[in-house]
Parts: structure tokens; sequence; C-alpha cells
């Protein structure tokens, strides 16, 4: 029996009607054709599908899609503040090589977002710590993190240069 | 030589679609009246189907389309897409009546929910006949053991033995002053790619089928699909966009494209089939397991003398790459390291385990891992550094490589320079403190921690030739405003293949990087590839590529020669400018001169090019350092500096990419990857990346990485060499020479467990050449 | 994933009476980490799936030096982790946090499920163990408090009845001149499921007399256990080298660890001796 769902995606307010062992990932790729979160293995090991569930990066195939009822939900799609502007991140994730084949960058990407928003000048150690939850199969990580880093300080840049 | 686009980072063609999620993979694809399909699995590792029976399935509402062994074309095949190449094996069914591994899929069912494909698949009935599992190459080599398959030589070999001979290895070991000979044991990692396969196929309803498709090979799915399925090529279409990974493991056709296709057709519908991570352990391929023994002749000064070898590789169920991994693992014991005499033989079993196929390193990890080791153990033995025996003997300009073409320049040679360079060889050897006292203090047991370095290399070839005499393709077509269109069917794995075909294109036709356009994925419309796969791409199409584009600038020049009152020798064109040589200030854009004019349309100016490579070889040296805690018997890679020697860098980042991404896979095979299967019954015990171990953002070292440009071949596009697959083969060996530097311990297989370096640790006094403790 | 039935109590006394109406039949859905992917995985087939997490009054976590910490049911692991009284107090239930899963992962799991779950080398289990920890749990006939020490029964089996639903979780106030430490050993640095888990919460009186110590051990027997022998040893003995080494021998003495793909049972002996040797030593160090 589906269930209506209520929720806001991406900052739209949406409803998806879903059976109750939808997950929010499923639901996101095939009831939302938001496909640019990924199914890696469907069971939480490796990151490929997060999203921030009310500012919160967490695996999208281990949340039900009813469990999402009235949550704020940010996926890949709704990183970009503005269509024709990229996320820092974004931006860096291809200008220092962090993306090869591409399959776990959405995920990572929304993880180091939320990285970033709860800890905006981390050492090294907190970036591979931060996003130890997401397998990347083909960079070896160090671009990634290189990404990051220049993520950081450039957002720290931006920050000083708004302060009062 | 200054170049414009080549050997600059530009901004990559593929990466926006990636960072943004609007990258479409084969999985995202959706068709309207899609079903899902599920496969059936069997639960024995060989056994007979003497019953199935899909009827309470078919009953389930929902369900569209069932398949079994009998209601599926008999035809046998390569599995692996290489018609008419001593590669692959020709050895599968679709479906047959016998199971040979466990989790080998039995019966498919496509239904309209994944939920409802998943249910039926549980109704199907399936009853077995178990046979003996041979479940280890001495099993199955057995006079007596069952043979798992009808075809091959028999005797459960995948293939005749390969030998390759050359000298006289009595003769050598004679002269030499030592010999040593060694095991080693290597056990089975998995390419664990962050896609799962998957594939999408439709019908039209004049016969014509398209298939949306996660492959290396998109011409060699086409052709296996139309060979079994009995249609003619141009009734298959095959679309790949981006891809999520292969690391060679993607060029095979599993048993899902198929079922995928009839299930489509039976239905009527169109038919998506994703497996699950689960089922990507179980039906993907693994590198092969086996066992190496090597055994070589010293004189006192280092140089060799003879090198004898027994290479033994599981084939797994099928036979998949088995001849082509077996033949070039093999062969590439008469090269690195020169030496005139040898003796080579290697061969290929069949077993009742998951199907090993081609992987990044095709068989050179493996030979290259006891060679280098082996090294490093003659250099102890001879005291003489390591560093300096493999200088001796590394194999230099005019030596017969593997392929039996002249090796050109000293790439070897130079990496280990370099390398020893950066690091402070040989000074940095055998420390047993941590390298700052206040790190010491934070590992809180200091004494127990030691550390090490070694040098792993290694030298691969760019292209499969000659066990596969590939060609590249190219066509380029310049449209009316000045921009250019390459249409390639080389595939995009991620490897940042397409932005390096443009930046050649660019260079040769010196026009501006952003006005080249790259088609791909179109089996349809892009002209025939052979697939990525063999470190091959840029050498061989990127070649192509800068042939058809020197075509289209002759053409172009011509043009332009009548604009600029000049003789089109004169001409040179730099930035999308045309100009005079010398005369820079008469110039006229490339736009200007093929736009249409009054009268006269638009210029059609296109350019193709065939080009059939040869060989050349890319060559590295790996630095590794370890660290050892001997209490627990972790070992932990501290730093790595590898050196590459590649011709000429198309693109530094992406270079550098691939060097970084294989040092991690090289990381985990030598240290925390493999894929187990059940002695008992033939179970993989780990198929998830809970118990699969790769390595993550933890676990990863510092990676300093040098890229040399010392020995450019002269068949590649601007002399650039493969890079894909050397620094896998380099990192191991590097790291367990470390790791015997750090605890004088030495290893002779891989994975290496902290419970085995434990146990070697304390019976370390007993014997410095015993043999380590494979599980 | 299997088709399932979804209900969503608002009270306790509704969710009650939802399991105790299915039975066997349903299972509790609070962070979910292990429960959707046991069902995918076909080893749980539930027809019903409760979920609680809107039930009021279970979300709470408070510390204060007198009764400890207290913390409901669906507080998840990542909020103790990041917790400054958990830091300061516990800090061997932040190592253990800091180590379950992912930072996905512990957004969503809950410290109440990864206990019910009963893994013998569930992470957090050790360290709430050591310190002292109770569960309030509430069922048909009302509330009870379990220590967490006699919760469990076996690999995955708990006292738990399938009509209750462990409601809260307390810890005792941390003893002057204490510290609790957890070691997970794994092949990674991340994402790991332990192959030895030690726990040790320490108390020290003057001159380095060990005043309190709790020792216990996960992913080495059927269920976390206490290392009784080894806590003896030191129990009011000043805590030099000698005696620690000892009583790390005793503890490995006390395993009953299995062979399987994360390690042999004699490796996984082995560094249960060297981990709460080094356990030991970090909580005294952290104590000074």
């Amino acid at each position: 029996m589906k269930h209506s769902v209520p929720v806001t995606i991406n900052g739209e307010a949406q409803e998806l009607s879903v059976e109750p062992y939808r997950s929010l990932l499923d639901a996101l790729r095939n009831e939302m054709g938001l496909t640019g979160t990924k199914k890696g293995c469907d069971v939480g090991d490796c990151g490929a599908c997060t999203v921030l569930m009310n500012g919160k990066p967490v695996n999208s195939c281990l949340v039900l899609a009813v469990e999402a009822k009235d949550a704020d939900i940010v996926t890949i799609e709704g990183i970009q503040s503005a269509p024709d502007r990229l996320h820092p991140l974004q931006e860096n994730m291809m200008k220092y090589g962090g993306s090869q084949c591409g399959f776990c960058t959405p995920g990572i990407i929304v993880m180091a977002k939320a990285l970033l928003d709860e800890h905006p000048d981390p050492t090294e150690e907190e970036i591979r710590f931060g996003i130890a939850g997401n397998i990347c199969r083909c960079t070896g990580y160090t671009k990634i993190v290189e990404a990051i880093q220049a993520t950081a300080r450039e957002l720290a840049v931006s920050r000083k240069d708004l302060a009062p | 030589m200054n170049m414009a686009v080549v050997g600059k980072s530009v901004k990559r063609l593929d990466t926006v679609g990636k960072v943004t999620g609007t990258a479409i993979y084969a999985g995202d694809v959706s068709l309207p009246g899609m079903l899902h399909a599920k496969i059936k699995r069997s639960t024995l590792a060989h056994a007979t189907i003497k019953r199935i029976d899909a009827g309470k399935a078919l009953k389930l509402p929902g369900v569209k389309a069932v398949l079994t062994h009998e209601n599926v074309p008999r035809v046998l095949h390569y599995g692996s897409p290489h018609p008419r190449s001593a590669s692959v094996t020709r050895d599968q069914y679709i479906l047959d009546s016998k199971v040979r591994y466990w989790g080998e899929g039995v019966a498919a069912v496509a239904a309209t929910s994944e939920e409802i494909a998943e249910e039926a698949r549980d109704l199907i009935e399936v009853e077995y006949e178990a046979l003996p599992a041979l479940l280890t190459v001495e099993e199955a080599l057995r006079p007596s053991a069952p043979l798992i398959h009808d075809t091959g030589p028999g005797g459960n070999l995948v293939l005749e033995p390969v030998i390759v001979s050359r000298g006289d290895v009595s003769r050598g070991f004679a002269e030499a002053d030592l010999i040593i000979e060694g095991d080693f044991k290597l056990g089975r990692p998995v390419p664990a790619y962050m896609e799962p396969n998957v594939c999408l196929c439709q019908w039209d309803g004049i016969g014509k089928l398209t298939v949306w498709i996660s492959t290396q090979t998109p011409f060699m799915v086409r052709g296996i699909l139309a060979e079994v399925l009995g249609l003619p090529l141009h009734n298959v279409r095959v679309l790949v966009n981006h891809m999520g990974g292969g690391f060679g493991a993607k060029q095979d056709l599993f048993q899902n494209e198929f079922l995928c296709a009839l299930l489509a057709k039976q239905a009527k519908r169109p038919v998506r089939m994703e497996l699950s991570r689960k089922e990507t352990f179980l039906s993907g391929r693994s590198r092969h397991s086996g066992r190496v023994w090597l055994k070589q002749g010293f004189k006192k000064d280092g140089t060799i003398t003879a090198r004898q070898a027994r290479v033994t590789f599981d084939s797994g169920a099928y036979g998949s790459h088995g001849p082509g991994v077996t033949a070039v693992g093999t062969a590439a014991l008469t090269s690195l390291y020169r030496c005139e005499n040898v003796h080579l033989e290697g061969r290929c079993v069949y077993t009742n385990t998951p199907i090993a196929g081609a992987f990044r390193g095709y068989g050179v990890v493996q030979t290259y891992y006891a060679l280098d080791i082996q090294m490093d153990e003659a250099a102890e033995r001879l005291c003489i550094d390591p560093a300096q025996l493999k200088l001796r003997n590394a194999v230099r300009e005019g030596d017969l490589a593997p392929s039996g073409h002249p090796i050109t320049g000293h790439g070897l040679e130079d990496c280990i320079r370099r390398g020893m360079d950066e690091v402070g060889w040989p000074q940095c050897r055998r420390q047993a403190a941590a390298p700052a006292a206040a790190q010491a203090q934070q590992e809180n047991i200091d004494r127990r921690l030691r550390y090490g370095w070694g040098i792993g290399c290694e030298m691969h070839g760019s292209s499969a030739y000659p066990g596969i005499k590939e060609q590249g393709n190219a066509i380029i077509k310049m449209n009316e405003d000045g921009t250019v269109t390459l249409l390639t069917g080389a595939t995009g794995l991620g490897t940042g293949t397409h932005t390096a075909l443009a930046q050649i294109v660019a260079e040769e036709m010196g026009v501006k990087f952003e006005d080249v356009a790259v088609v791909h994925g179109d089996t349809d419309v892009v002209p025939w590839d052979i697939g990525a796969f063999a470190s091959h791409t840029t050498f061989m199409v990127g070649r192509a590529a800068q042939m058809a584009a020197v075509e289209v600038k002759k053409q172009l020049l011509e043009r332009a020669a009548e604009r600029l009152e000049a003789a089109a020798d004169d001409l040179e064109i730099a930035g999308g400018m045309i100009s005079v040589k010398g005369v820079p200030n008469m110039a006229i854009g490339v736009r200007e001169a093929i736009a249409p004019r009054l009268g006269m349309p638009a210029a059609h100016l296109v350019g193709t090019a065939t080009y059939h490579p040869t060989k050349s070889y890319s060559f590295a040296a790996h630095f590794v350092q370890v660290k050892v805690d001997t209490q627990t018997g972790q070992i932990e890679v501290v730093q790595v500096v590898p050196v590459h020697e590649i011709g000429r860098v198309i693109h530094p980042v992406a270079a550098a990419g691939q060097i970084e991404g294989g040092i991690q896979q090289g990381i985990g095979h030598t240290l925390t990857e493999d894929y187990v299967i059940d002695p008992t019954d033939g179970r993989p015990l780990n198929s998830s990346f809970v118990d699969y171990k790769v390595p993550l953002s933890l676990d990863m070292p510092p990676i300093r990485t040098l890229i040399l440009e010392t020995a450019p071949s002269a068949g590649g596009p601007f002399g650039a060499k493969g890079v894909a697959e050397d620094p896998i083969i380099a990192i191991g060996p590097a790291i367990t020479n470390a790791v015997y530097d750090a605890i004088g311990v030495r290893f002779r297989h891989y994975p290496i467990t902290p419970e085995q370096v434990l146990i070697a640790l304390r019976d370390c006094g007993q014997s410095a050449a015993r043999d380590d403790l494979a599980a | 994933m299997r088709r399932f039935e979804y209900h969503e109590p608002r009270t306790l006394d509704e969710a009650v009476v939802l399991l105790s109406e299915f039975g066997g039949g349903a299972s509790v859905l609070a962070g979910g980490t292990d429960l959707l992917v046991e069902i995918k995985e076909h080893l749980r087939r539930p027809d019903h799936l409760v979920n609680i997490k809107k039930i009021a009054g279970m979300d709470q976590l408070s510390f204060d030096s007198s009764s400890g910490l207290q913390f409901g049911s669906l507080v998840t692991a990542r909020e103790i982790e990041v917790c400054p009284a958990v830091h300061r107090h516990y800090r061997g239930l932040v190592q253990a946090t800091n180590e379950l899963g992912s930072i996905q992962v512990r957004n969503r799991a809950t410290i109440a499920g990864n206990i019910c779950r009963a893994s013998p080398s569930a992470d957090t289990l050790p360290p709430l163990i050591a310190d002292g920890a109770r569960l309030t749990v509430y069922g048909p006939d009302g509330r009870r408090c379990i220590a967490l020490e006699d919760f469990f029964v076996g690999p995955g089996k708990t006292v738990l009845r399938a009509d209750e639903i462990v409601t809260a979780i307390e810890v005792l106030a941390p003893l002057p001149r204490s510290a609790s430490i957890y070691i997970k050993h794994g092949r990674r640095k991340a994402m790991e499921l332990a192959t030895v888990g030690v726990a040790v919460s320490l108390s020290v009186g003057d001159g380095d007399v060990c005043d309190r110590i709790r020792i216990v051990l996960g992913a080495v027997a059927p269920r976390p256990i206490r290392a009784k022998r080894a806590e003896e040893i030191l129990q009011g003995q000043v805590l030099e080298r000698r005696l620690i080494e000892a009583a790390a021998q005793a503890a490995m003495d006390e395993t009953r660890p299995i062979s399987n793909i994360r390690g042999s049972a004699a490796y996984r002996r082995d560094m249960t001796r060297v981990l709460t040797e080094r356990a030991i030593v970090q909580a005294r160090e952290t104590i000074q």
C-alpha cells in the first residue's frame, strides 16, 4: 500500500508516493528522477548514496522513504547555489582531479560539504576521517583530499572578505 | 618541446557531469514500460541441474518473462569478447544444465518491480545433483578429477601450457655463483569497481536491439551479442555514456547481457538488470590467484645468468582471459631484468571457484611480485644494494621486450635513479625508530614499531600486441565555425581518455582545446574500437586521432592557402589562428578560413585514420616506507614515492591520478584484500565491502608522484605511452621488500596478514630463507 | 527489499500493543542501519516494521556529575560521539562511536540499537558495560531496569522480550581520578567489525593504586565479557608494569574466541593480551 510522503528535496516541497519498503535512495532515483545519487552497495558500506537529511549526511540506502516525511533532503543536484554557479567543492574536485570514474563523486561531495559545514578548517586527518565511509576505487583519495583542502582555504578567504 | 595543450592539466570534458550528478551512467537510464530482472543463482559449486521448474514463478502477477537453460539458445561463446584472438576462451553458454561455481546463474526473471522479480526468483525450483567440487588447482589437476568442461585440452587445463624458452638455462645455472629458488603464492583480489554491473535492453519493432551498458568494450558487446543471438551487426546498437570503473574486468560479457536481451525479447518490453554488490562479487571477475615457482642464477657481481619459472594460475570456473593472462604474465618474466637464458612455463587451470578474468596488470602483477622480491633477496645474499642490483640488470635500449620488440631508452634505470635521489637511498633504510620524537611519543610503544624502505620495479606494455593485433581508429570533422568534432569508439572508464584525445587533436591541429568536442559511446555512429584495456587508449587511439588531425589540418591549410595567397606548406596554425610562418600579422582565424562564403557551402573537411600499434613499454620504480607494529603484526604503508617513465604526459593530473589509484589497489592486494572461498563447499565468504577490505581514506599514505619523460615512444602521440597498469604492479613488491627491511622477514605471498607477521617474527630466528606461512 | 507493512506509533503503549499483536513478525525500527541491511540480505524477514522515532521523550541526552550520563534510546551514535560531556567523562564510549561504521551510519544508528542487536563485536557494548550502564525497558507490564552487563545471552540474543522496547540508557557518574578507554582491533582504520574490542574503566587512588577497574572484552566470546580474573589481579594494587602484563595475560585466558574470516581464534587471543595491556596503560596515563 503506498504512503504519501511530504518532503523537501533540494529546497522544493515534494510529495512522494511510495511503498513502505522503498528506500529513500530508490525514491530519489526512480520516483524523483534524481539519478545523481548512486547505488554502490545498497547496504551502507560504501557511501555512494550519501545525501543530507536535515543537514546531516546519511546513507540514503538505509533510510526508508517513509522515514523522510517532513524532512529536508539535499542531494548532489542541490549542492550548487545557482544553475550556473558550481559550489567550490565541485570546482575543486574537477580542478584537482578528485573525480575519475565519478561514481563515488556525488556521495563524496555531499559528505565533504557536511564536513566543511561542521569543521570549516579541518586538518588532513579530519578530512580523511570525515570521508572514511566513502569508498573510492579510482583515485587513491589523494586528490579528493587536496580538493577538499583547497575548498576549505577558499571558503575561509571568502568568509574573511565578508567579515565586517 | 613546448606544447600549447598537451602536458597541461586542462579542465576535463567529463567531470562537470560527474560533480553535478548529471552524468548519465547505464543504471540511470529509464524507459517507459521498463521491467526489472533478477538472476537465480546456484548454491553449489559444481552440480548438474536435474530439474528446473519456473511454473510457480510464471504464475506470480507482474512476472513477464522467465529464462532457464531450456529456453535460451545453446551457443558456446567466449564470454570475454576478443573474437579470433588467443587471449580468451570459448567455454560459456548463456545458461547451462550444469553449474560450475557457487553463485552461477541458472535462471532469470523479468517483472514489473524488483520486489516481484525477487519473489519470482525465489519461486523457481531447482533440483541439483552435486558433483565433486574441485576447489584448488591441486584437486583439479589430479588424474582422477572430473572434468569441469568438455572443451579445451583436457585435464582441467584452460589452454595448452605456455612455454617460453631462450638460450640455455642449464648452462646458465652452471655458470652461476648463487642460485635462489622461491615459491610464491598469490591470493585473489577483485577489482571492486564502485558501479555494479548493469545493463538495459530494448528491442524495436523491426528486430533491432539497443543496449545501454557499463562496459569497456562496446563493440565487443555488439559483436558477441550479434553472434550469439543470430543478428547482423547493424541490428545491434550499444550505448555507453559514463562508466563507474572497470579495471579490466568489464571487458567480459557476464551472463547478464544475454539474459537481459532475451528477457526483453520474450516480454516485448525493455528490461533492466542491475547486479547487487553481492552479485558483483559472486559473478564478476577476480584476479588470477595461483603460484609462481621461480629460480634464478647470479654471478658474484650480480649479473643474472639464468631464470626458470613455473607459473600456475587458477582460472576459476570459466576460462575468460586465462590464456591472455597466462601468456602475458609468463612472457613478462623474459624481461624487466636482463637474462639470456630463460625457460618459463605457464599453466591455467579450471576450478569450481569464482571466475578469474582481466584485471589491471594482467598476470604481470603476479609474476613481477615474485621476480622483484627474489631480486631483493639476491641482493641481500650477494651483499649488493638492491637498487644497484636492479640498475645493473635493468632492461635498456636494444634489449628484447616480451613482445619481441627492442626497448628504447633507459626508462627503468631513470626511474630507479630518480627515486634513489628523492628518498635518500640507501641511507633511509633500516630505521628502527620513529622519524620524529613527537610521533614516537604519540605511538606510545615506540620500540615496538619498526620502519623500513623497499623498492618495487616494473615495466608494462602500452597495447596488447602481439597477443592481439589491435587497431585504433579516429574520424575527425571540422564544423563550419572552425570547431572540431572527434568521433572515437574509445570508452571512458574514468581515466580521462576523451580529454586526452581532445588535447592531442587540439595540439596537432593548432586549435584551442575548448574548440574540440568528442563524440563517443554509440556503436551506430563512432568508428570501431577494440575497447579500453591494456593501457593502450592514449597510445593507440591517441595516435590515430593525431593522424586524423594531420589529415584535417592539411585540408584546412589548403583552404587557408587560397585565402592567404600563400603556399600551404608555408602556413602554420596556433591558438586557432592560421598565419604565414614568420609573418604573424598575416593571419586569419580557422573559423574564417573554413566559413561558408557567398555561393559556397560549408566545407567538408573530414580526416580518418587507422593506427596499428606495435608496442612500447612504460617503466616504474616505487619507493615505499612501511611501519610494522611488532606486537599486533599490522603493516602500515607510511609513504610512497612512485617514479614513472611514460614518454610524454598528456594530462599531468590525470596521469598522477592513475598512479595514485593503482597504488590504492596494490596496497589492498598486498595487505588487506582477498576474496576467500570456503574450502568445504566453494562458497565465497566475503562478498561485501565489510569483509572484502579495500583501503579507505584513512588507510592511504601520502604519495609523492614523479613522472619522467626520458624515453618517449615514436609510436605514441607526441611520444606518449600508457600508465594505467604500471602502478599496481610496482607497489606490491615495494611494500614486501620494505617489510623485509623493517623486520627481516621475507614474505613470498600476498596478502600478508598481521597474524602471519606475528608468526613469522616468532619463527624468525629459525630460518632466514624459510618460506612464508601462507594460509 | 522484501515487502513489509509499516507502522508509526505515537506512544510507547501503542508501540507495545503493536509488538504484542505481531509477535515475532514485527521488528522495531530505530536507526535502521542493522535492520534494513538484514532485511535486504534475507537474514530477517519481518512482515511489520514499527518505527519508534515518532514517540516523544526518547531523544534527550544529559549529564550531571552525580547521576551520570542519561540518554534516550533514540539518541544516535553521532550525537554521543560529539557530546562534550561524553568526551570529558566517558572517553571509551567516544572512542567506540568514532569507529562505529561511518559518519553517515552514525547519524542514524542509535546506541540502543547497537545494544539490542547484541553482536558480540559491537563497539559500544564493552565501554558501556565497563562504565556501569543500565537500561530502562518498557513493556506490557510497565518499566524495568536491567544492568547492561546482564542484558546479553548470546550472539544476537538478549533478555528483551518481543513486546518490549528499550527506552533509555544511563551510565554511572565517573569516579574522581578515573578514565575509560576503548581500543578496537581491525584490519583497516575505519568501517571495521572489531576482531577484538577492549574497554577499560579505571579509577586510581593515592600512590597509583588501582581503586576500581573494569575490563570488558568484545568479539572474543558469544557476548561481551568482563575479564574478572584480570580485574582481581589489579584491584587494590599499585599499577606497575609486571602486574599489568599479568592482568593482560589473564584477560587473554578468559576469552573463548572463534575463528572466522576476520581473524583466527589464536590471533584474537593474542590481541586481547596486547590491547588489554595498552588500554590499561592508556587509561592510567589519561588520569595523570
